[in-house]
């Protein structure tokens, strides 16, 4: 269930259709708001309930009315009347001590405070509200100076207060279903926004990040790209702010037009900005938000260029190189301080001519001891090569001369030991004796033999008779040559070779033994009635030769322990064969120019030969 | 063969003396020599039929020691020696020594191989000059194609029909490597199909009659991955 849901929460199609539901709902978001612009509709409205508790009626008339009174009043000082210069939504009622004006005959103030939820008065130079006005309003004059003699009652009718609580809750009618749209478009695409962060990148199939073909482009490049689609889009919000203030109510043509554009330039800017989000989205997830960045690129190769020229680190170990690193870092100070006093000597020319010739000096110290640090690298390498060879040369000395020094004694041994047998006066406990040490010194001499080959060709210093050859051929040559060795052990070899020849590059001889040895140990290990196979196929510009036997007892060892030397299949030595068999195999193989790989699968036991085919 | 004298010139004196008393329980009689210059000066004195040279030795060492012995006498040299690769035989057979045996040896092979030179050497020593169109000889065979019989070092030694052939096809063209199939149509007379096996057997029965050591052949190799050939030397 866990699997299905992250396979369809990461399929492309989901991901594409999510992204166009976010781009549609940022298009539907702005022209609704726009919209909400055009009716005019107050958003106040929908969370104040009354007109007379709103900020829209203290801005929109109280302050008005307030300030008017106390201008008229303020103004009127010295004048042959007084008055307000327009017709008001208000009654009021004002005097400085010596004249007084209002709208209405009554001029006590209990006719005003009647109107107690909408009734302000001016006391002391400074507006008040009424005990029971809802409204936090300033206490101040409103208009500057104000005499403590001045007083105003000012008050809102009722009927006026309906027609605007009336007028409020349409406002709110039409408001309300529009912000709900507004809000359920706004958490829509921000959820989906957040959707489609986390989606991004990943893909189905597994759980690896896919990066497209818009990350390469750099981090702060992608960033800098908003500012265009951005500014793009602003000023197209903006050229529609000349509609709002021809027609200001309702909805007309040239309204719908608009928010038909609006919603358009939306749609494309917000489709661009989604698509540089959610890439800068995967390059957070990949972590290389900062790394692949233009700005980060940049100080880097400075700062490498910097490093190059003046970490020393890898050169000052060895002491030539350190010279010639520190010699070079002279030559650029020195060269970087003669050219800026080339410059400061243009200002004094006499002095020109002094940097060129301490440059040309420079040149010459550098050159010099570069070259002289040239020779005696050239030196050290020349005679650590030599010391290689020489140990080289000794390595396979040593194996030539451990290799006669026992030669040597075993031949006085096999001979002796012969010539023991041959006795005729010999006890018969004596002759058995005789026979044993007959077949040690054998099994000790194949020992010597086996060594002498793997230490040869480990060493790599083993002549090679390289030849274009059937590798098929040879394979049947070989069980031709054991077919004694196959029929004694009653193990039967099936083989499954292809017709034609199958022509490799290599040293028959050797190769000879490759199989001889692998043959040897399947016929030697293998479990009684079984048989063994001889494969050979192949595979693209390689063949491969494989031998699989039935191991007659427990395979306990790892691949890479059967081929150490030494190690024989069954722990429990057996008095036969060296041990080396696999081992020389093995090494054989590889001097071949072949591969050798063994393969134990349960009591199978694989041996996997492969060369690459001649092109001839 | 009381009179046959062989000398064996080693420098490690165990050796010089088992293969003295093998080769005299052989009934023939064994002169020792320690270094080339013995070898030399004992060649001087005594009536020497063989020579058992080996390689490493103080003062004058084995092959240089078969140059010298080269420049004036013909007789049988069989190199021992503890160096095994087949550069060490090339260069030792090339420097005239007519076999080469590495130590360490088995006791048997050096006296079969010794036989065969001694015969080689003692009664055919005129096989050469025979020259007879119906013989071809290599080393110590010698096949005579009219009268289908086959010598080894003067030994009559019997082949079937089909081995004879084989023989006579390689030795007619010794050094020249033949394919499985190649013997096939030329002995056979037959379209060679899946044939490997059965020339293989063959050869190796024909090893097992004209080989010291089948496992070390001188004459019959198998060229592993290409065919067969009889060696030119």
């Amino acid at each position: 269930m866990d699997t299905k849901l992250r396979k369809i929460s990461t399929h492309g199609i989901t991901k594409f259709l999510a992204f166009i539901i976010v781009v549609l709902a940022l298009a539907a978001l702005v022209v609704q708001i726009q919209y909400a612009e055009y009716i005019n509709g107050n958003v106040e409205s929908l969370i104040v309930d009354r007109y007379i508790d709103s900020e829209e009626f203290y801005y929109g008339e109280v302050t008005n009315g307030l300030y008017r009174v106390a201008k008229a009043i303020e103004e009127g000082r010295g004048e042959e009347t007084v008055k307000l210069k327009y017709n008001p939504n208000f009654m009021y009622f004002a005097t400085d001590g010596e004249k007084s004006f209002g709208n209405t005959s009554r001029q006590d103030r209990a006719y005003f405070e009647q109107y107690d939820e909408a009734f302000f008065y001016l006391e002391n130079g400074i507006w008040k509200a009424g005990e029971n006005v809802k409204l936090d309003i300033q206490s101040e004059p409103y208009y500057e100076p104000i005499s403590n003699a001045d007083i105003a009652y000012l008050a809102f009718t009722d009927k006026f207060i309906n027609e605007k609580q009336i007028a409020w809750e349409e406002s709110r009618a039409v408001l309300k279903p529009l912000v709900t749209r507004i809000a359920v478009s706004g958490i829509l695409a921000l959820m989906l926004i957040i959707y489609l962060i986390w989606a991004t990148g990943r893909k189905s199939k597994n759980r690896e990040l896919h990066l497209s073909r818009i990350d390469n482009v750099y981090s702060d490049i992608l960033m800098v790209s908003f500012i265009p689609i951005i500014y793009a889009w602003v000023l197209v919000v903006s050229d529609f702010s000349f509609i709002r203030s021809i027609v200001s109510d309702g909805i007309g043509a040239m309204q719908a037009f608009s928010m038909v554009l609006l919603g358009g330039a939306t749609a494309i800017a917000s489709t661009l900005c989604g698509i540089v989000l959610l890439s800068l989205a995967r390059k957070v997830k990949a972590g290389k938000l900062l790394k692949h960045s233009l700005i980060f690129v940049v100080l880097a190769k400075i700062y490498d260029f910097f490093k190059s020229l003046f970490d020393g680190r890898r050169f000052t170990g060895n002491s030539l190189t350190g010279s010639l690193f520190k010699r070079q870092w002279v030559f650029i100070v020195g060269s970087a301080t003669m050219v800026f006093l080339t410059f400061m000597f243009l200002l004094v020319p006499p002095l020109f001519s002094i940097p060129p010739i301490l440059e040309i000096m420079m040149i010459y110290w550098y050159v010099k001891g570069n070259n002289k640090t040239f020779v005696d690298i050239n030196k050290g390498f020349d005679d650590s090569m030599g010391e290689q060879m020489k140990a080289e040369r000794m390595k396979i000395a040593l194996v030539t001369n451990v290799s006669h020094d026992l030669k040597t004694p075993l031949t006085s041994m096999i001979s002796y030991v012969d010539l023991l047998s041959k006795e005729e006066d010999l006890s018969p406990v004596a002759k058995d004796y005789v026979q044993i040490l007959s077949d040690k010194t054998t099994r000790l001499k194949n020992i010597v033999a086996d060594l002498f080959d793997l230490a040869k060709s480990t060493s790599g210093d083993i002549s090679m008779e390289m030849e274009t050859l059937d590798i098929k051929k040879l394979i049947e040559q070989t069980l031709g040559d054991m077919e004694d060795e196959v029929e004694k052990a009653g193990i039967p070899i099936k083989t499954n070779l292809p017709s034609d020849p199958v022509m490799i590059y290599s040293d028959g001889k050797k190769l000879y033994r490759v199989f001889q040895n692998v043959l040897d140990n399947a016929l030697k290990y293998s479990l009684e009635g079984s048989r063994i196979y001889l494969e050979l196929e192949e595979d693209g510009g390689d063949v491969v030769a494989t031998v699989k036997n039935t191991a007659s007892y427990e395979m306990n060892f790892t691949e890479e322990e059967i081929l150490q030397r030494f190690s024989r299949g069954d722990k429990a030595r057996s008095s036969e064969g060296s041990g080396l068999g696999l081992s020389i195999a093995e090494s054989f193989t590889r001097v071949c120019g072949g591969k050798f790989k063994i393969v134990v699968d349960g009591d199978l036991f694989k041996v996997k030969i492969s060369f690459p085919l001649s092109r001839l | 063969m009381e009179n046959i004298k062989i000398l064996v010139v080693d420098d490690d004196r165990e050796i010089a003396g088992a293969i003295e008393k093998l080769l005299a329980l052989e009934g023939y009689h064994v002169v020792k020599a320690y270094n080339g210059f013995d070898a030399l000066e004992a060649l001087v004195s005594g009536d020497i039929k063989l020579i058992l040279m080996d390689v490493m030795m103080p003062r004058l060492d084995g092959l240089s020691a078969t140059l010298k012995i080269r420049e004036s006498k013909n007789i049988p040299i069989i190199i021992l020696s503890a160096k095994s690769e087949d550069s060490d035989k090339i260069l030792g057979l090339s420097m005239g020594a007519d076999d080469y045996i590495t130590k360490p040896f088995n006791p048997q092979e050096l006296i079969a191989r010794v036989k065969s030179q001694l015969r080689r050497y003692m009664h055919l020593g005129d096989m050469e000059s025979v020259n007879c169109s119906s013989q071809i000889v290599v080393g110590g065979l010698c096949l005579d194609t009219d009268a289908k019989q086959l010598k080894v070092d003067g030994e009559d030694v019997h082949l079937t029909a089909k081995e004879f052939q084989i023989l006579e096809l390689l030795m007619k063209n010794k050094g020249i490597v033949f394919s499985a199939e190649k013997i096939y149509e030329r002995v056979w007379k037959a379209s060679p199909y899946s044939v490997e096996n059965t020339v293989m057997v063959h050869i190796r029965r024909i090893r097992e009659k004209i080989e010291i050591n089948p496992k070390e052949p001188n004459y019959l190799k198998v060229v592993w991955g290409i065919g067969y050939k009889i060696e030119k030397n």
